[in-house]
């Protein structure tokens, strides 16, 4: 099994961080790795909003019950969809595909790199993309998030809890 | 840098194939893969339809209204649609999109992992295409296609740097 097949197979979501800080050369690896995502024509309609202001990441953690791990992480990326890049017309919401697939690439980069991470779900619930819009700052309205990712060094147990994986989910030539 | 890095910084859509088979062994892992990506709640809100029927891989290569001519010469051709039953919503509003697309990224990875070439073409949101997709693999209506994959053995090795623009990273608030 090559290195890539088992970061994907062995990537879990992770909730509980250590203290230790993410040096800024790390934080710079996990962005490029979304930036590495493929995107609809190549609009690349993303914006990456990096947080480690302590004081942020408490008021985002306050946003949804599901975002409260954000409050003990060192870091968390808000990975957004930008509607002044995005298509036109119908290809307009081609965004979230876009934005969903930077945000796997970032937390399978971080299990990569020894971090663990969680992708916590903001858009399309129109409370919580007006919550961390509020918790952040000054978002202007063309910036939605899509979703929230602590993440930290894992402070959580390694035990191995393997999904069971639904493979009559498969279908050859036909349902 | 570690090789699943590697991977993903360097994957790149790939629409030239030789028309040569993969294994299933292969297939296999590469569905695998991507039915490893998470999901809200862990719902897993997904259906994944693997085709390598020459025949209808010719059909989706001709289909008007799609960006899907490679398919021909491609071994097989991944179709990753959501089970809207499966879905958590909220506001009528669906999360099964991440989720597949979480999906699609890790097929797209996994290829890449074996020196295969592969390319997302895009069905949803597109009215029109998804209604086309929908007759072709005979779905009900509560599974939706959301693009399309072919995936084979590359034919040109063609490596390009992909231009990145950083004016889209912010530290702390948004400053622009």
């Amino acid at each position: 099994m090559n290195d890539t097949l088992n970061t994907i197979f062995n990537r879990k979501s992770i909730r509980k961080y250590s203290e230790k800080k993410v040096d800024k050369e790390i934080i710079d690896l996990l962005i490029k790795a979304g930036l590495s995502a493929p995107s609809n024509v190549n609009k690349m309609p993303w914006e990456f909003i990096v947080i480690d202001d302590k004081e942020i990441l408490e008021r985002i953690s306050n946003v949804t019950l599901y975002a409260k791990m954000t409050k003990e992480a060192p870091l968390a990326i808000v990975v957004c969809g930008n509607k002044d890049r995005a298509l036109p017309g119908e290809g307009s919401d081609f965004w979230v595909q876009d934005c969903s697939a930077a945000s796997q690439n970032i937390l399978l980069a971080a299990h990569s790199l020894g971090l663990g991470a969680v992708w916590t779900g903001v858009y399309p619930t129109a409370d919580r993309i007006r919550n961390v819009s509020k918790a952040i700052g000054n978002v202007p309205e063309n910036i939605i998030p899509l979703s929230l990712i602590p993440i930290g060094y894992p402070a959580e147990d390694e035990k191995n809890n393997e999904k069971t994986l639904p493979l009559d989910r498969i279908h050859y030539n036909g349902y | 840098m570690n090789e699943a890095y590697n991977n993903i910084i360097t994957r790149r859509s790939c629409r030239c194939f030789t028309g040569k088979k993969i294994s299933r062994e292969i297939l296999d892992l590469i569905i695998t893969a991507g039915l490893s990506a998470p999901s809200p709640i862990n719902k897993q809100p997904w259906e994944i339809f693997v085709i390598e029927d020459k025949e209808i891989l010719s059909e989706i290569a001709n289909l008007e209204g799609f960006f899907t001519k490679m398919t021909d010469r491609a071994s097989a051709a991944i179709i990753v649609c959501g089970n809207t039953d499966k879905s958590i919503s909220i506001s009528s509003q669906y999360y099964w999109v991440q989720a597949a697309s979480a999906v699609s990224e890790n097929i797209l990875l996994a290829v890449n992992s074996f020196g295969l070439g592969a390319v997302w073409t895009s069905v949803y949101p597109i009215p029109s295409r998804i209604e086309v997709i929908s007759e072709l693999l005979n779905l009900p209506s509560n599974i939706i296609p959301l693009n399309i994959i072919p995936i084979g053995i590359k034919d040109n090795e063609e490596i390009f740097e992909k231009e990145i623009d950083k004016t889209c990273i912010h530290f702390g608030k948004w400053t622009k």
